[in-house]
């Protein structure tokens, strides 16, 4: 057995090295360039603007602003209606994530368990992902409809006169969160599935005959194999629905008496009147708040020893 | 640890740089002489336009007529789809490389402007007492003028005949008391709501401030550089305009599209207030002109209200190449013989009075009321915050109209919140 010799305590550049790092830097030169100049670029750029005062009409001269220093931001705190999507995005995400990943494992609890048909019934949940989101909330527009909506039809049959479920301030947000999980459900489940195959056959097995029963065996077994793929859901769902926009904007353009706007439709809205400092502020505050749930969830789900 | 210090250098850098830039205090629109007069004699070299929609795919064939009186002229039009138009001007200001004309959104004029876009209206090019003052007041920002009206469109009341006949009455209302028991009247004939009035979201604003405009109210000083919002004239207007909703003669939820006329021609709505479109839109939907008609909004006590005024402007840039050529089609299709023409064409309602004249515009029943509208519009102030000022607008409408907000409330938040964002200018 060969004994590797002790490191030269001086510290001395190899030619061949630095030859290689050369070579190195120049095959990725292209995408280097490409980087800096379409993704850090902008995003350093719209950083900076959150700190001016920069409005669409400075288009020409976009060096004659004003710094404003952290003014945005501390406009943004104060903003009635910054604080009311606030508080309407927490809504969507409180309500949206627990609610997509029962859906998700349910359903993919279920699909692994049938044998015959899951690729059919995979394909058919994994559908509306794929589906145009304009597309598919026009149709849902018609579904929650007061009158002549599916929902409210299939209600009568029961006698219950269901109300314009779009048109109240308390049942819009709500409605467009069922929406969503039907949609968003389905990438959750296909990883849920494959996350399920990792679970030890045998320690379920061994669990059964000490007499474990389903519900034991997927609580005490099943879920925390699955802690890694649950934190990932977690993660992807929780910055989508933080990101919740689409939906709002065709199906109830952020009203009734803007109950259902979000953090990005507000941005949304600044960016289009024109008030690119103050929307770039606002965005950045979004960014801030996903790398804080972020967190949060690797904290609460990482593997524990 | 030495990265954040190198992110501490590079953030400390880039304040420096910013802070040392800051805003000159003479930029911007308003206070700009008109442009020079224009060169005599025909126009010359190549003319670039940009116009949107319908405008910019018949105008190309349409100015072959100009080319033939300007033979050294040729115009080269280029077709922007309304969804990009906003957009693709504004990047073109941006990047100093723009055509020399284009059709402006009149909501733009404010914006483009301000931003140093556009150049100021020539003195002696046209007669701004030719056009509809409604229309000219959104060429002008901050006093100065920064292009022509080409075609306008304005709103009007559509009502069923056949249900105001049942209900008695035999001419369209006159006043807001008569709008609304004749809204309430049309309710008993059989329409299950008696009038379509949009009850908030983008554009509410539009039928909203027709009423407050009628009733005498301005929407800013006489200078234009602040706004007057809380005037009592726009909370009694919108005290008139919630008690629609009140009183359950319109419903408070947002139409679908196509809503409005389908529900129109089944009866469902009994009349509406809306734009010349509407026109085909509900002949469309299987009226026939005898089942409907149109009419000047009302005024508040007696006399015809006043209106609001859209459409598009022809604006040149600063940075047209051939500003000459550019300010000498504008003037060509400011011509009322041109105007009518290009209303045959493609039934843009035209910006110029005389054109009204003679022709179809001066016989048919319909058009004549909206061309008796036109005379008696407002625009909205041409700044670049407007857009977002209408959505304060609309928001606060919103809310008087679904919930409990009395009308001297709402327009006193309106003035707060249009203070605090300010005209742009």
């Amino acid at each position: 057995m060969l004994r590797a010799a002790p490191r030269p305590t001086v510290r001395t550049v190899d030619p061949g090295r630095r030859s290689q790092a050369v070579a190195g830097w120049i095959l990725a030169s292209p995408f280097v360039v490409v980087f800096v100049a379409f993704t850090a670029g902008p995003v350093l750029a719209s950083l900076g603007m959150s700190f001016t005062d920069i409005r669409s009409t400075d288009l020409r001269t976009p060096f004659a602003v004003e710094f404003v220093g952290l003014s945005n931001y501390a406009d943004l705190v104060q903003d009635p209606v910054f604080r009311k999507v606030t508080v309407n995005t927490l809504l969507y995400l409180l309500l949206g994530v627990p609610l997509t990943m029962a859906v998700a494992m349910l359903v993919a609890v279920g699909l692994n368990s049938v044998a015959r048909l899951r690729g059919f019934f995979r394909v058919a949940f994994y559908l509306p992902v794929v589906t145009s989101i304009v597309a598919v909330s026009v149709v849902w527009k018609y579904i929650y409809r007061d009158e002549g909506g599916l929902l409210n039809t299939a209600l009568s049959w029961f006698g219950i006169d269901g109300p314009g479920w779009l048109d109240s301030t308390t049942t819009a947000l709500p409605s467009l969160v069922v929406m969503a999980v039907w949609r968003n459900f389905g990438t959750l489940m296909v990883i849920f599935l494959a996350g399920l195959q990792t679970v030890p056959q045998e320690h379920l097995e061994a669990a059964e005959v000490d007499g474990a029963g389903a519900w034991r065996r997927f609580r005490h077994i099943t879920l925390p194999t699955m802690r890694p793929v649950l934190l990932f859901g977690a993660v992807i769902t929780g910055i989508g629905y933080l990101q919740f926009f689409e939906e709002a904007f065709v199906m109830t353009k952020g009203g009734p008496l803007d109950s259902t706007r979000s953090v990005t439709f507000f941005t949304y809205d600044q960016f289009s009147y024109g008030n690119y400092g103050y929307a770039a502020a606002a965005s950045y505050l979004l960014f801030l708040a996903i790398v804080v749930l972020t967190l949060v969830q690797f904290r609460l789900l990482r593997e524990r020893d | 640890m030495k990265r954040t210090q190198t992110a501490l250098a590079g953030l400390a850098v880039a304040s420096l740089v910013l802070t040392a830039c800051g805003r000159d205090d003479d930029s911007g629109a308003g206070g700009e002489t008109q442009s020079t007069e224009i060169a005599e004699g025909a126009a010359t070299g190549t003319i670039e336009v940009w116009a949107m929609g319908t405008e910019g795919e018949e105008l190309g064939d349409f100015v072959e007529d100009f080319e033939e009186a300007n033979p050294d002229a040729h115009v080269k039009v280029t077709a922007v789809p309304w969804e990009a138009a906003h957009d693709k001007v504004s990047n073109a200001i941006a990047g100093g490389d723009t055509p020399d004309v284009s059709l402006i959104g009149t909501t733009w004029m404010g914006e483009f402007a301000e931003a140093d876009g556009l150049m100021p209206t020539p003195t002696d090019l046209v007669e701004e007492a030719d056009f509809f003052p409604g229309a000219w007041q959104s060429t002008e920002v901050g006093g100065t003028s920064y292009g022509v009206p080409w075609y306008v469109e304005t709103r009007v009341l559509y009502y069923r005949t056949d249900l105001a006949e049942k209900a008695g009455w035999d001419h369209a209302p006159k006043s807001w008391d008569e709008l609304h028991q004749f809204a309430a009247d049309l309710q008993e004939a059989g329409a299950k709501n008696g009038i379509y009035l949009q009850p908030g979201q983008t554009g509410a604003w539009q039928t909203y401030l027709p009423f407050a405009w009628s009733d005498g109210a301005s929407l800013t000083n006489e200078e234009g550089t602040e706004y007057t919002l809380d005037s009592p004239e726009m909370a009694e207007a919108l005290d008139y305009y919630t008690q629609f909703f009140d009183d359950g003669l319109s419903i408070t939820r947002n139409v679908d599209p196509g809503e409005i006329e389908s529900s129109f021609a089944a009866g469902t709505f009994g009349s509406f207030i809306s734009g010349p479109w509407h026109t085909g839109l509900v002949e469309d939907a299987g009226l026939d002109e005898s089942q409907y008609a149109v009419a000047p909004l009302p005024g508040r006590d007696a006399g015809m209200g006043t209106s609001f005024v859209g459409g598009g402007n022809l604006a040149v840039f600063k940075d047209a190449q051939n500003p000459d050529g550019a300010w000498k089609l504008v003037q060509w299709l400011s011509d009322p013989e041109v105007q009518q023409d290009w209303y045959d064409e493609i039934g843009d309602l035209p910006a110029v009075q005389a054109a009204w004249d003679s022709g179809e515009l001066a016989d048919d029943p319909q058009l004549k009321v909206f061309g008796q509208q036109l005379t008696q519009t407002q625009s909205p102030p041409s700044v670049p915050t407007w857009e977002q000022v209408a959505g304060t607008i609309d928001s606060l409408v919103e809310q008087a109209a679904r919930g409990d907000l009395s009308g001297a409330d709402a327009v006193e938040k309106m003035q707060s919140e249009a203070q605090s964002i300010g005209t742009g200018l």
